[in-house]
Formats: structure tokens, C-alpha cells, sequence
């Protein structure tokens, strides 16, 4: 899971302190607070493992993207770039991205790299070497490194890839000659439209083979699972094939939701080794942050395998007749221990999923009222939403035939009541994993 | 419930639900403005009685209108759209009264308002979330 902010720590250990395999933290975070991210993981998670980020493509961007209100650069962005060094420390300095050519001299790429996988090398591990929680267990700070180093990277675009691929390379190169002991994640970070670019596609496939690493980290931007085509997610799909090369490689997808789970599963022919995310949130992500906006309640449905609105949900379930009794919530809905807790034998409760308080917004010339989650609501929503992960985890060992089945419920459940754009998601995801002959689209 | 009010000239919003709210007085309700709920903000709920009636407002676009309202089922008695468009779409009619939806119309020729369509109690009203909802309102002051 992805760490997102020292308030959540908590539910890294939900529903079991070994329902996540591993904490994905940014190195933003971890140059700015390495301290607090080394206790939280020696005394919040049950095995510390972990990799870092090094988010080396923010500073490709415009350099407004990094900067605060006031425009001054952002303190953990800061403290990365003064790690990381030149070339990114004079484009920070000087208020422009970088570009490929800043890596034109292999001298400044190879340092550049260098201070790269040792800022994850040691930017934890030594701080956790020191926790009290290692006092008894006395790891060395080696034992303590992140599971993988991840080379420096840059966002490709279909326009930019020319540029940019090629310096990627030469950084995967030269961080596969400098990981000494340690295992190496190679990031992809691509566009929908490169991604869908069979000429791209390939390139990467072909020239990232002969790297010398043990897998890859892959992240699209602001690809939304539930809104993709076939296409997109086929192309997403073969693309995570052809990096595993058979199961030799690791293919972690940095922001993913169930069908990442299911490309996962013998379903999906095990595309993927791991799947991440954040808490109740991150199944997709923009390469460059947009803001969050005002926070809203949402409940993780089972059968759709998404998160709706609070109301939404609300409406859908009491259309189906599904908020009549507890009894009839629990078996159309959902029986996770935390689901029990909150309907506590009143279908009623469900409100304790969207309970919130007002507060005056400013919008244009005046305020309106505006309903904002309370803390109970956000933490029944997110404890729900990770024990509907950790069954999923689960479900997906489950035969090919049984996970369809499960979509098509799914389909069967939703469809007749609300419409085919209900669902649409779940007939795209089975057209990628068992696709239908152009003969029988009947079309 | 045939009341007319004059006004001077084509509102903004904000004039349209000021406006709103005395023809909603003048047949005899009480009116709260800008009533969260569940993550959305009603422009007016309008109570007489034990009733609550919930209205959303638009100039013009009348189909965000009736998607706003699709929450509302869950909490009103009576649900409506006012729309300040030029003459009131045939489409609207037909989808408001397919859902039971009354819909105020405020004429840009003659300035009035006036009932369209009146809305049909909701009998679908989700007493769990109403219980939120009354809590909700009455930390609300009326606007008249």
C-alpha cells in the first residue's frame, strides 16, 4: 500500500497486520520526515518492507507543479532535490524542468544515479537501524534497506518518448551497474496514449530486456480502470507480459484496482506480481497533481468493485431492497467484520457510511453549506474498503471460472436495475481476460 | 398552488432564489437555503407542515438539475425543479413528471412564476437518512 500521510498510518495494520506486503513510500516523504516514516515502519507494519519512489520525474515538469501557493518550492520537494543533486538541484534553483539533454554527459548521469539508489539505500535503514524497536531484534541497517532500489525515471509521453526513452535507459543501465547488493525496480511511468502505442510498447519491451534488473514498476497516468477501454487495458495487460518475461521479472503496478488484481491471477496469466494503492484511494493517479477538491464520502461495493458515492450507494441498495433488513444488506451487500460492526442488526446504520457535518465553503461571492465526512464516517468507509481488498487478495487464487463468475454476478446484480453504465466496467474487463471472436459481436 | 409574482428583470442566480423563496412564502411555506446533503448542497427546501419540499434552481441547464434531484428521493417528500430558461422543454416535462418532479417556471417575458407541473409525494423516503437530514436542518435558519 502506499503511504499517503502520518494520520493513516494505523490502517497499515488493517485488517491484519500482514494483509499488506509492502509499503510503497514517496522520497519526497522520506526526505522530509525519514524519521517518522523509519518508526512507522519498524512499529506500525509487521515486517518492514519497502520500497522508495524516487519521484525523479517532478522535475521534468513545470516548475509551478512543485511549488506552493506562495510559489516557493515545497520543502519535501526541496530536500529531495538537495539529495539528488545536479543536475535537478540547478533546474530547482533556476525554475525551469529538466530536460534530456541536462543527461547528455554520462559523468553527471552516473553520479546523478548514484545519489539516487544511496539516498534509498540509507535514507530509512539508518534511521531504523536506530529506532527502539530495533534495539531488541538488532537489525543491521543493510537488513533494513528497501526491498528493491528503483533507478531514476521520467514520464514518457507518446509525444516526449523519443527524448526521454532514451535517457531513461541509460539511467536503468547505469543504476543495474551501481545496485551492488541490492535488488533493482526499473519505473515505468507512460501516457495513455504511449502506452497505446504499439511502436512504443515494443521499444520498451525490447530495450528494457537486456537491463540487468529484477523487475519493473509500472504507473500510467491517471488510468481509471473503470472508465478504460478494452483496448487500453489490453495494451496495459501485454505490456506488463512482455516485462515479466514468463515470471523472470517482477511487474509491481503502482496504481491499480481489481483488474490489476485480476491481470494479476492465473485469470490475467499473472501480468502482474503486486498491485498498490493507497488508502481507499490512488487505484489511478495523475502523473501531475491536480487538486483533491472537497472530501466526499464513498463505499466500496463488493459486486461493482468500486467506490461510489455514499448517496449513490444509499440509492442503489434501497432501490434493490437490499436496506429492508440487516439480513438482506449482509447477503447482497456486504459481511466483512467491519460492514457487521456498523449495521449492528439495523439496515439504518448504513448512514454511519455517509454520516457527516456541514460547514461554510466560500464559492464565488458568498458561502455555501457544505457536508464534509465526519472522521467516524471516513474510517468506517476506508476499514470497509481494505477488507474488501484483502478478500479480493485473496479471491483471486480462485479459479479463472469463478472470477468471471463473479463479475458476471456482478453484472446480473446491477445491470437490470440501473443500466448497462453501471457495469460497463465489468464487461470491459471481461472482454480483456476471455475476448470475444469479432464473429460473435453479432455487430 | 397558482401563485404569481412580478419581477423587474431576468435574474441571476442568486436574484432567482431570493425570488423563489417569496413565491414559496406566499404559498405558505418556510425556506432554508443551501441545505447540505449526503456531500450536496439543495438550493431550497421548502417545509410546510410535517413536508419538506426540496428545489433545485437553474437558469438553464435543467438536466444537472434532475441528477441533483435523483439523491433526493431518499430524503423528500416532494421534489422540484425551477428553471428560469426562456420557455420550459418538453423533455423536462416529460422526464419530471416520469419521476414525480414538479417544475416552477419563471417566465422572461411576463416575469412571474408559476407552477409547470406539480410534484407527487415521494413515497420512497428512506427514514434512516431523513432522521440525518431533519438533525442537519436544524442547525439551519430560515430565510424568511
Amino acid at each position: 500500500m502506499t503511504f499517503s500521510t502520518f494520520s493513516e498510518q494505523r490502517f497499515f495494520a488493517y485488517p491484519n497486520k500482514h494483509s499488506i506486503k509492502g509499503v510503497v513510500v514517496n522520497a519526497n516523504m522520506v526526505a522530509y520526515a525519514p524519521d517518522g516514516l523509519a518508526v512507522f515502519l519498524m512499529e506500525r507494519t509487521a515486517n518492514p518492507t519497502y520500497i522508495i519512489d524516487p519521484q525523479t520525474h517532478a522535475f521534468q515538469h513545470d516548475p509551478a507543479a512543485i511549488r506552493n501557493k506562495e510559489g516557493e518550492v515545497k520543502s519535501s520537494i526541496h530536500s529531495l532535490s538537495q539529495h539528488l543533486g545536479e543536475p535537478v538541484a540547478s533546474c530547482v534553483i533556476d525554475e525551469r524542468p529538466l530536460r534530456p539533454a541536462d543527461f547528455t554527459d554520462d559523468a553527471i548521469l552516473k553520479d546523478f544515479v548514484g545519489r539516487c539508489l544511496t539516498f534509498q539505500r540509507t535514507a530509512l535503514s539508518v534511521a531504523m537501524a536506530q529506532c527502539d524497536a530495533n534495539k531488541y531484534i538488532a537489525q543491521t541497517q543493510q537488513q533494513l534497506e528497501p526491498y528493491a532500489l528503483l533507478s531514476p525515471y521520467f514520464y514518457l509521453t507518446e509525444r516526449s518518448a523519443p527524448e526521454w526513452l532514451p535517457v531513461c535507459l541509460r539511467l536503468a543501465q547505469a543504476a543495474a551497474d551501481a545496485k551492488n547488493h541490492n535488488k533493482l525496480y526499473v519505473p515505468l511511468v507512460l501516457n495513455k496514449a504511449a502506452l497505446v502505442n504499439t511502436a512504443i510498447r515494443s521499444a520498451i519491451a525490447a530495450r528494457f530486456k537486456n537491463i540487468n534488473c529484477d523487475g519493473f514498476t509500472i504507473w500510467i497516468d491517471d488510468l481509471n480502470e473503470h472508465e478504460s477501454s478494452s483496448t487500453l487495458l489490453t495494451a496495459f495487460r501485454n505490456l506488463a507480459l512482455q516485462l515479466r518475461a514468463n515470471g523472470a521479472r517482477d511487474v509491481l503496478n503502482l496504481h491499480g484496482g481489481y483488474f490489476s488484481i485480476l491481470a494479476g491471477s492465473a485469470l490475467g496469466n499473472n501480468a502482474f506480481s503486486g498491485v498498490a494503492h493507497g488508502p481507499e484511494f490512488g487505484e489511478f493517479r495523475s502523473v501531475v497533481p491536480v487538486g483533491g477538491g472537497i472530501p466526499i464520502a464513498r463505499y466500496y461495493v463488493p459486486q461493482l468493485h468500486t467506490r461510489i458515492r455514499y448517496r449513490e450507494a444509499a440509492d442503489m441498495f434501497r432501490r434493490k431492497g437490499w436496506l429492508k433488513t440487516a439480513a438482506a444488506f449482509h447477503e447482497n451487500v456486504c459481511s466483512c467484520e467491519i460492514c457487521k460492526s456498523v449495521i449492528d442488526g439495523d439496515p439504518g446504520n448504513f448512514v454511519k457510511f455517509g454520516a457527516s457535518n456541514a460547514k461554510l465553503v466560500k464559492r464565488g461571492r458568498g458561502y455555501v453549506r457544505m457536508d464534509f465526512p465526519t472522521t467516524q464516517t471516513k474510517e468506517n468507509c476506508l476499514c470497509h474498503y481494505l477488507e474488501r481488498k484483502h478478500l479480493e487478495y485473496a479471491a483471486s487464487a480462485a479459479g479463472d471460472a469463478q472470477l468471471i463468475a463473479d463479475l458476471d454476478k456482478g453484472i446480473a446484480d446491477f445491470e437490470g436495475t440501473f443500466g448497462s453504465e453501471a457495469v460497463e466496467h465489468l464487461y470491459t474487463w471481461k472482454r480483456v481476460f476471455r475476448p470475444t471472436p469479432e464473429a460473435d459481436l453479432g455487430i | 398552488m397558482n401563485n404569481r409574482f412580478r419581477h423587474k428583470q431576468m435574474p441571476g442566480e442568486y436574484e432567482m432564489v431570493s425570488s423563489l423563496t417569496e413565491f414559496l412564502v406566499a404559498g405558505g411555506y418556510r425556506v432554508r437555503h443551501e441545505v447540505p446533503n449526503m456531500g450536496q448542497s439543495v438550493d431550497l427546501v421548502a417545509t410546510r407542515g410535517r413536508f419538506l419540499t426540496f428545489v433545485e434552481a437553474k437558469l438553464r441547464d435543467w438536466r444537472r438539475a434532475l441528477n441533483q434531484c435523483r439523491a433526493h428521493k431518499l430524503v423528500a417528500d416532494y421534489i422540484c425543479i425551477a428553471i428560469a430558461s426562456h420557455e420550459v422543454s418538453e423533455s423536462l416535462l416529460v422526464e419530471a413528471r416520469q419521476f414525480g418532479y414538479g417544475v416552477i417556471h419563471f417566465n422572461r417575458e411576463t416575469h412571474i412564476y408559476q407552477w409547470v407541473n406539480e410534484p407527487i409525494r415521494n413515497g420512497d423516503v428512506w427514514k434512516a437518512q431523513r432522521k440525518q437530514l431533519t438533525r442537519a436542518l436544524r442547525a439551519i435558519d430560515y430565510a424568511n
